[in-house]
């Protein structure tokens, strides 16, 4: 089974998409960097980092490239990162500017979230963005997310001080936000139990 | 630098060494530290460490390239207490801090001193502008010292963990470089 959303595909990268990779990252609104990256970057070195990848079974991060499923277009990427098992993951996305209010970085999100959540049956998803980016954080709150934490004036970029910011998504919030599935999987914890 | 940036009359704060690991295996391993030991990221906070294990720490430590991590020494008695961290994996303009002292040595005023001289090196000898750190919200001692120190809660990040049958929160906390000069000011009588 495929992962795949309404509009797009997540499937695993491939020595071609490395061209649409270098100029994400060479480009200061879509690398994805809490500090500005040198846009100096080359496939080459895109297609090293590919190469060097192996086989694991004990893997805490994933990138998905995104496929329009229309066309059959590169889109962008997905990924999920410092996954703790059957707890928490954190994901990050860089879409490719002609794709910007398409819907297509929204519908990743959605079948990213809900691989992380019914596939891996985590608690919580996290992801990390910044005041500055009302794009990502807009995106981030359709599906759910709310703002947890922020360090204060902890970015410098474009010339501005700005907040890091954290937002999380609980399961049941995720299972609110989709009244058509059902959770089945029990929560270790008692739901009735106060955090700690 | 003045050396007199990294001790006070009562400790040091000397880079850590292989001949530390026991030292520094017996106060990890004080039941109380679980949760709280600030040792590298993937190494599990969770239950007693093997000797390997603290090996394995102090490597990590002794290799970072971003960041140090100094053990506390008493100079009356040259007992390892602690250790205290600080790191800019990001940006140093945003380094994280983290400090760990041993049960039988809290409340001694160690801890408290430990972060002062680690804020002075990081806020008037880098290009620090914030300053930020993380306490589990079980461990509310910890979260009144950071706001004790000045430090400001700047967010509760859900599920960052489980203990004892419930989920706990990573509480965020973050000092700006104003609020710093600001605190010093008033402290200094200015």
């Amino acid at each position: 089974m495929a992962l795949e959303g309404r509009l797009v595909v997540l499937r695993e990268e491939r020595k071609e998409d490395q061209k649409l990779f270098t100029e994400l990252r060479n480009d200061l609104e879509t690398q994805g960097w809490n500090t500005a990256l040198p846009p100096t970057y080359t496939e080459s070195m895109y297609l090293k980092r590919f190469d060097a990848m192996e086989f694991s079974y004990e893997r805490d991060s994933a990138r998905f490239s995104v496929d329009r499923k229309e066309s059959g277009e590169l889109a962008g990427y997905i990924t999920y990162s410092d996954l703790e098992e059957r707890l928490g993951a954190t994901i990050g996305i860089a879409i490719a500017k002609p794709f910007w209010g398409t819907g297509v970085a929204f519908d990743a999100q959605e079948v990213l979230l809900r691989f992380l959540f019914l596939e891996l049956g985590l608690r919580v998803v996290h992801l990390w963005s910044h005041s500055g980016n009302a794009r990502a954080l807009g995106l981030a709150e359709k599906a759910g997310f709310l703002i947890t934490g922020r360090v204060r004036e902890g970015m410098y970029k474009n010339g501005k001080l700005l907040d890091t910011i954290v937002m999380s998504v609980l399961r049941e919030e995720y299972f609110g936000f989709h009244p058509e599935l059902e959770d089945l999987l029990p929560d270790p914890i008692d739901p009735t139990a106060a955090t700690r | 630098m003045s050396v007199a940036r990294f001790g006070t009359e009562h400790f040091a704060l000397r880079p850590l060494e292989a001949s530390d690991v026991e030292a520094l295996q017996a106060y990890l391993n004080e039941p109380e530290m679980i949760g709280r030991r600030y040792t590298p990221w993937g190494i599990r906070d969770i239950a007693p460490l093997s000797r390997k294990q603290v090996e394995g720490i102090l490597e990590k430590w002794s290799s970072e390239k971003k960041g140090f991590t100094l053990g506390i020494e008493l100079r009356e008695t040259g007992e390892l207490v602690g250790h205290a961290e600080c790191n800019w994996h990001w940006d140093v303009h945003c380094p994280g801090i983290g400090i760990a002292v041993s049960p039988q040595h809290q409340r001694e005023g160690i801890a408290s001193e430990a972060v002062r001289l680690l804020l002075g090196h990081l806020f008037e000898d880098t290009p620090a502008h914030n300053v930020s750190g993380w306490v589990m919200s079980w461990n509310e001692a910890g979260l009144a010292f950071a706001k004790a120190l000045g430090f400001t809660e700047s967010g509760r990040v859900p599920r960052s963990g489980i203990r004892e049958g419930a989920y706990c929160e990573a509480v965020m906390v973050d000092l700006l470089k104003p609020e710093w000069l600001a605190a010093k000011g008033e402290s200094n009588g200015a």
